[in-house]
């Protein structure tokens, strides 16, 4: 690396941020939606998974990372249905319900991940290709390095900017809110709590489906046992750091990221800082939000509490 | 028996029954994977009860993890009584485990008569522990944080405290002889080791074991027959009627949260001091995610914890051996506890009459 210039370096440095903030600013859109909505999904790590699995496996199967993606999402709904119908019908523990289908998910991954490819292999599948986009990927310097990504990457900011303006615009985004803040003035108006809530969390499959995916058949080309390793849990601190606003959120993601693709480029800069401190900062820095140490915070004021009629 | 005494035992009736069930349920669906990969079932389930029970040495191992899922899930109790929910077991073991290794190397306790050299160790861990967890106290206390997001947040926090303390030499790390040094720490002195009970190492079952019984014990009755236990529930039930009545919220909530914490770092050191004898990076492969479900599982009974901690004890063990010698993937294990934790959740409203569970 010693042959690259400063600017260089710094190009390669938002590149891998951006990729590795990617998963995270998916699942934490669709968490985000779901937090508003009153839901603490804690099982975004276990669809994320499911994701990243169903979608290397259709992948293989069907020679098409296209239709491993939609392989993927399809696999994410029975999750997500169970997510909701546990949370939302049966007023299960929240928390509870989340780690159960998280364990639940990595075994069975893991499990079928060994049954149809044998061993840990960890063998190529169909991934997508990186685009480059006109004229963005000829900027000098910054350019290749930053802009050319897989097209996922332009998916995932553009359904960060629709939520954003779905929340913050629209009747719906509005219904979300009140699911979560006041369900029974939702009641009143004559919309169903049960109903936006479901749809809630089917979004949040939705997204991290997509984020999943993304990890194995848009980034490595490879699934891994338990590759998601906890992108799940950043992306709900991403929420919590974000305060709940899609803007900041966004901005913890790439934090985050940043902070992980620091672990890869310090030692290459000949800079010795604990892999360790950089894995918990996003963590630390969640804390730090909630504890009211970086403004005042306003979590939903229905989060992780049934709604009973 | 009056009306309501009637009901509740109905209701504690029909909350074992659908415990049994789910429980059976669950590993049913664990004999029809073993029976999908192709495995023979008779290999599978010889291999899991041989890994579980079959040998003293197993039993002891078995017994000694449920220690851990007990200690985290009589915390998780306690802290339930207020109507709070302590997600942070997993930090509380690790840094208890910290606070122990570090007592255990390099304070020189284990010169220390009369049992000090192991006992300081677990009150370290016991006070680390307890001032991790009552962060979370503090915090919902002062600022209104909603105490399972700080204290999950603690517990990501504490488990990569643990990897960077095994990660320095300057911290907790075995000094580097070669480059394939491992990133642990050393093994801590025999004389910090916890006593075995019967002195033989083929039945390793230590004092852990009858101290984890005098706890549960003690947490029962704080629970339910002292005013402190009293005062938790009312706290619990109605914040701003306690006040009223004189109760000081506060020292309530934050003292809760410390014991809650205690209890994990005891759990930890347990673990160090009995069982692995050295800190390594992955010491706790989410023993307390898993004390965590035993308490909430449990709703409030100690015996339920005891019961859910002997369970997911024997499951771990007997998963482990089932993988070496049966060749089934220990993932089943997470898939049959998944499926007993989801069952357990759903059903919690037909077992509880409350509305919605534990929260």
């Amino acid at each position: 690396m010693s042959d690259m210039t400063d600017g260089a370096m710094l190009a390669v440095f938002a590149g891998s941020t951006l990729r590795l903030a990617i998963p995270l600013v998916l699942g934490a859109t669709g968490e985000l939606v779901s937090e508003r909505a009153g839901i603490l999904n804690m099982s975004v790590e276990g669809m994320m998974l499911t994701g990243a699995f169903a979608g290397a496996t259709g992948a293989v199967a069907t020679g098409s990372p296209s239709l491993g993606l939609l392989i993927g999402i399809l696999a994410v709904l029975p999750v997500a249905l169970l997510q909701a119908f546990l949370s939302i019908t049966l007023r299960a523990n929240q928390v509870v319900t989340g780690i159960g289908i998280n364990i639940l998910v990595l075994g069975t991954t893991t499990l079928a991940y060994r049954e149809i490819f044998g061993g840990r292999s960890r063998a190529e599948v169909p991934g997508f290709d990186k685009w480059h986009p006109p004229l963005l990927s000829q900027i000098p310097v910054f350019g290749e390095a930053l802009f050319s990504q897989v097209w996922l990457v332009y998916l995932a900011l553009a359904l960060v900017a629709l939520v954003a303006w779905t929340l913050r615009s629209t009747a719906l985004g509005l219904a979300v809110h009140s699911a979560g803040s006041e369900p029974k003035a939702v009641e009143k108006s004559g919309m169903s709590v049960t109903a936006i809530r479901y749809g809630a969390v089917l979004f949040t499959g939705l997204l991290s489906a997509i984020g999943g995916c993304f990890l194995s058949i848009g980034d490595i080309h490879t699934f891994t046992e338990g590759m998601t390793s906890g992108a799940g849990y950043l992306a709900i601190a991403a929420v919590i750091f974000g305060n709940w606003k899609v803007g900041r959120m966004l901005l913890a993601c790439l934090l985050f990221g940043g902070a992980t693709a620091l672990q890869f480029q310090l030692p290459a800069l000949g800079i010795q800082v604990p892999n360790a401190l950089l894995i918990m900062l996003p963590y630390l820095m969640a804390l730090l939000a909630v504890g009211g140490l970086v403004g005042r915070q306003s979590a939903p004021a229905y989060l992780t509490q049934a709604y009973v009629r | 028996m009056t009306q309501t005494n009637l009901m509740a035992a109905l209701r504690e009736r029909r909350a074992v029954v659908l415990s049994l069930a789910a429980v059976s349920g669950a590993l049913l669906c664990g004999l029809l994977l073993v029976a999908v990969i192709g495995v023979p079932i008779a290999n599978a389930v010889s291999a899991f009860a041989e890994g579980a029970w079959g040998t003293p040495y197993a039993l002891a191992a078995s017994i000694n993890r449920s220690l851990a899922f007990a200690l985290v899930g009589l915390g998780f109790v306690l802290a339930n009584r207020a109507n709070l929910t302590n997600v942070g077991g997993e930090g509380q073991i690790a840094v208890g485990a910290i606070a122990a290794t570090a007592v255990c190397l390099h304070i020189g306790v284990a010169d220390l008569p009369a049992g000090l050299a192991f006992v300081l160790p677990m009150l370290a861990a016991c006070i680390v522990g307890g001032l991790w967890g009552a962060i979370a106290g503090i915090l919902k206390v002062k600022v209104g944080t909603n105490e399972v997001i700080s204290s999950l947040m603690l517990s990501f926090i504490g488990v990569w405290l643990l990897y960077g303390s095994v990660q320095s030499v300057a911290l907790l790390r075995q000094p580097m002889t070669s480059s394939g040094t491992l990133p642990e720490s050393l093994e801590i002195p025999d004389a910090t080791k916890l006593p075995l009970l019967t002195g033989d190492p083929g039945m390793p079952l230590h004092i852990g074991l009858p101290l984890a019984l005098v706890l549960a014990v003690l947490v029962a009755v704080l629970v339910h027959k002292t005013v402190f236990g009293l005062r938790l529930r009312a706290v619990g039930l109605n914040a701003l009627a306690a006040r009223r009545a004189g109760i000081a919220i506060a020292p309530s909530i934050v003292g809760v949260f410390f014991a809650a914490g205690a209890l994990g770092g005891l759990a930890g050191s347990m673990m160090l001091q009995g069982e692995q004898y050295s800190l390594k990076a992955g010491f706790s492969s989410g023993y307390g995610f898993d004390g965590l479900v035993v308490g909430l599982l449990a709703r409030g009974s100690v015996t339920g914890v005891i019961a859910g901690a002997m369970l997911f004890g024997f499951m771990r063990s007997g998963g482990i051996n089932m993988e070496m010698v049966a060749n089934v993937p220990s993932s089943l294990v997470l898939v049959i506890q998944g499926v007993i934790i989801v069952a357990l959740a759903g059903s919690a409203r037909w077992m509880d009459g409350n509305k919605g569970g534990a929260r």
